[in-house]
């Protein structure tokens, strides 16, 4: 689905990323773990073509499409799906409208007719059940005035209605209770299938325990380190990154 | 009286000359795009094109079209008078700041033909009133100054929606209101200007507000090339409400300021300014707030709020908001922002596929939609809207 080769960036001059290599199938869920600053939200953000890092090298393909070089709005359109660790707040923009928005200019570049509003309600109300949520939440402004929880509810709503092919949840689980995690990974359970994939950032196991990955990375100082299975989350778990460093 | 009023004006005037920017209203706005006008008499008016129906109150360079009346719905709700009748000083008269300020003597010193408009107690409008202020030029260099008097009694309900037309060579007009709103009476006053000429507004609206009185001044420009608009309101007796929303779309070289002072004299009122001003190109924009609760209006509850979002690097917005509380059991708030689209917000929208010249839309949309929908008339909301959306595309 994804495959990244000798990725490397920065900002402001500092560099973030050193060469990542990372190749994700279709129907795979990658787990990419690190301590803080170890460049994971970056790799994230660059994925997703945020413009505030500078690829210095090596490239990003998507079913053998280069995106490399490719605006944000055409990544996303492409299926890249950045769930965000801290979604921003848009007062006077409602959920309805963004999302509807959102899912015509996908439906557009798939060469689709437009979803009426009626039909969009429709899908909306249908996921905002399957989440827990009331249907006024599609009135309020996006993320504004939501709690941590409602936010990253939000995003899942937001992925389950684009449906993209590729989501790359950044710390979703961050600031969650049991409820809203269970939610979370809910939501993310019933996103994947065989013709999609999920990269999943996090520093916890709590997220795992409900959403099982098929490969787990480390990474350190803007590598990946170590790569293997479920077992390497327990290992972090159990004695941090410091082992990774002998 | 009207004749003492304009003499004494006009000496003040003389003594004081046109304002500097020295003085703290004048600061950000010169004068000096003013000077170039003068008053000129005007030759026969034709009745231009304008559809009028029957809540339609016409004004013609400032004075009320008496043949439109006969069709006003309310009229049997209104008594007229022309100004120059009126002997009562405390009808005539503005707050001391207008009464100080050089502009709206000069202003005082010329008009010609106003009207007191009383609208009698009870009386309730269902459909709001439409005001039209047509300013017919015929020359170059006009001044226009129009003075009405607009009084609200006890217990009337009266939502009015006023727009500007200018027509022929651009003018300077000079407007001075006063609404005097009594006990318990209602008044959604709305403005609406949308003028691509080349006119110069100065602008004086007074409310003089009685007990527990509900009063919303909303206000939208788009296109004003120049315009300074002064809004004062004094909250004199208990119970009051006030609440001033004003949305600002400046582009080019276009100045607008808006320049408001609340008077909290009495307890238990509560007032609220909200504007919102969005800038493109070389524009530039001015709001000098103010909110004075004096000494005894306990339990005042008051809130200010200026947000500016400039669009371009080469517009300029000036803030001042103010406060001066001379009451100790009050609740007063202001604030004021001024930037650019947030860069984060726009990295959100376009991470869900939406173009960046649809996502920047979009938040200026938003930006103007937090204002629009503070106002109290939704046909108001419904023009500025797409208003707003005219001025985006451009």
């Amino acid at each position: 689905m994804i495959k990244i080769e000798n990725l490397k960036a920065s900002i402001d001059d500092k560099d973030i990323l050193k060469g990542i290599n990372l190749d994700i199938p279709a129907g795979e869920v990658h787990v990419i773990m690190g301590r803080n600053g170890s460049g994971k939200s970056t790799l994230a953000n660059v994925i997703a073509g945020n413009e505030t890092y500078e690829v210095d090298g090596g490239n990003i393909t998507m079913e053998d499409t280069d995106i490399t070089e490719m605006s944000i709005e055409n990544r996303a359109l492409e299926g890249i799906f950045l769930c965000f660790q801290y979604p921003v707040a848009i007062p006077g923009v409602s959920m309805a409208y963004f999302l509807r928005s959102a899912l015509n200019a996908h439906r557009k570049y798939q060469g689709k007719e437009e979803m009426d509003a009626l039909e969009f309600l429709n899908k909306a109300k249908a996921i905002l059940s399957e989440l827990g949520l009331d249907d006024s939440f599609l009135k309020r402004s996006i993320n504004d005035g939501f709690s941590g929880g409602e936010k990253k509810k939000s995003e899942i709503l937001q992925l389950l209605t684009i449906d993209p092919k590729l989501a790359v949840l950044d710390e979703t689980d961050s600031g969650l209770d049991v409820d809203a995690l269970r939610t979370v990974a809910k939501g993310v359970n019933k996103f994947k299938n065989e013709n999609n994939s999920v990269l999943i950032i996090t520093h916890y196991q709590r997220l795992l325990d409900y959403i099982k990955p098929d490969v787990v990375h480390l990474m350190i100082d803007g590598q990946i380190v170590k790569t293997g299975d479920m077992s390497l989350v327990e290992k972090v778990e159990k004695d941090g990154y410091s082992w990774l460093e002998k | 009286m009207i004749d003492t009023l304009k003499k004494t004006s006009l000496e003040f005037f003389h003594k004081q000359g046109y304002p500097t920017k020295k003085l703290e209203n004048w600061k950000f706005t010169s004068s000096k795009n003013f000077k170039n006008f003068s008053k000129k008499e005007i030759s026969d008016i034709t009745i231009a094109n304008i559809s009028t129906d029957e809540t339609t109150l016409l004004f013609i360079n400032g004075k009320l079209c008496l043949n439109t009346f006969k069709n006003f719905r309310y009229r049997d709700n209104i008594e007229i008078n022309e100004l120059a009748n009126i002997e009562e000083k405390a009808i005539l008269t503005f707050s001391d700041t207008f009464m100080n300020d050089a502009m709206f003597n000069l202003g005082m010193s010329e008009f010609d033909g106003g009207h007191y408009i009383k609208f009698k107690k009870q009386t309730n409008v269902e459909d709001p009133i439409k005001i039209i202020n047509l300013f017919q030029n015929d020359t170059s260099d006009r001044r226009i100054v129009s003075f009405n008097i607009f009084h609200f009694e006890e217990g009337s309900q009266i939502s009015i929606v006023e727009k500007d037309i200018n027509e022929g060579a651009p003018s300077f007009n000079l407007k001075m209101n006063k609404f005097i709103c009594d006990n318990a009476s209602n008044l959604n006053f709305a403005k609406y200007v949308e003028d691509k000429s080349d006119c110069h507004l100065l602008s004086y609206s007074y409310y003089k507000v009685g007990k527990d009185v509900c009063l919303n001044m909303d206000s939208m420009n788009k296109d004003a090339i120049f315009s300074k608009e002064f809004i004062e309101i004094d909250l004199n007796n208990t119970g009051s409400d006030a609440k001033v929303n004003i949305l600002n779309l400046v582009k080019d070289e276009q100045h607008l300021d808006n320049n408001i002072l609340i008077n909290h004299n009495a307890e238990h009122c509560t007032s609220f300014q909200h504007v919102r001003n969005i800038l493109d190109n070389k524009s530039s924009t001015v709001f000098n707030g103010k909110v004075i609760v004096a000494e005894g209006a306990q339990q005042t509850d008051s809130n200010q709020s200026n947000k500016n979002l400039l669009l371009s690097l080469n517009s300029t917005a000036f803030s001042n908001p103010q406060l001066e509380i001379y009451a100790d059991d009050v609740s007063c708030g202001h604030g004021s922002t001024t930037g650019a689209l947030d860069e984060n917000s726009i990295f959100y929208l376009r991470a869900r596929g939406i173009d960046q010249s649809s996502a920047q839309k979009m938040l200026i949309k938003a930006f103007a939609k937090e204002v629009i929908d503070e106002f109290s008339l939704s046909s108001v909301q419904d023009i500025s809207e797409i208003a707003l959306d005219r001025w985006i595309d451009g």
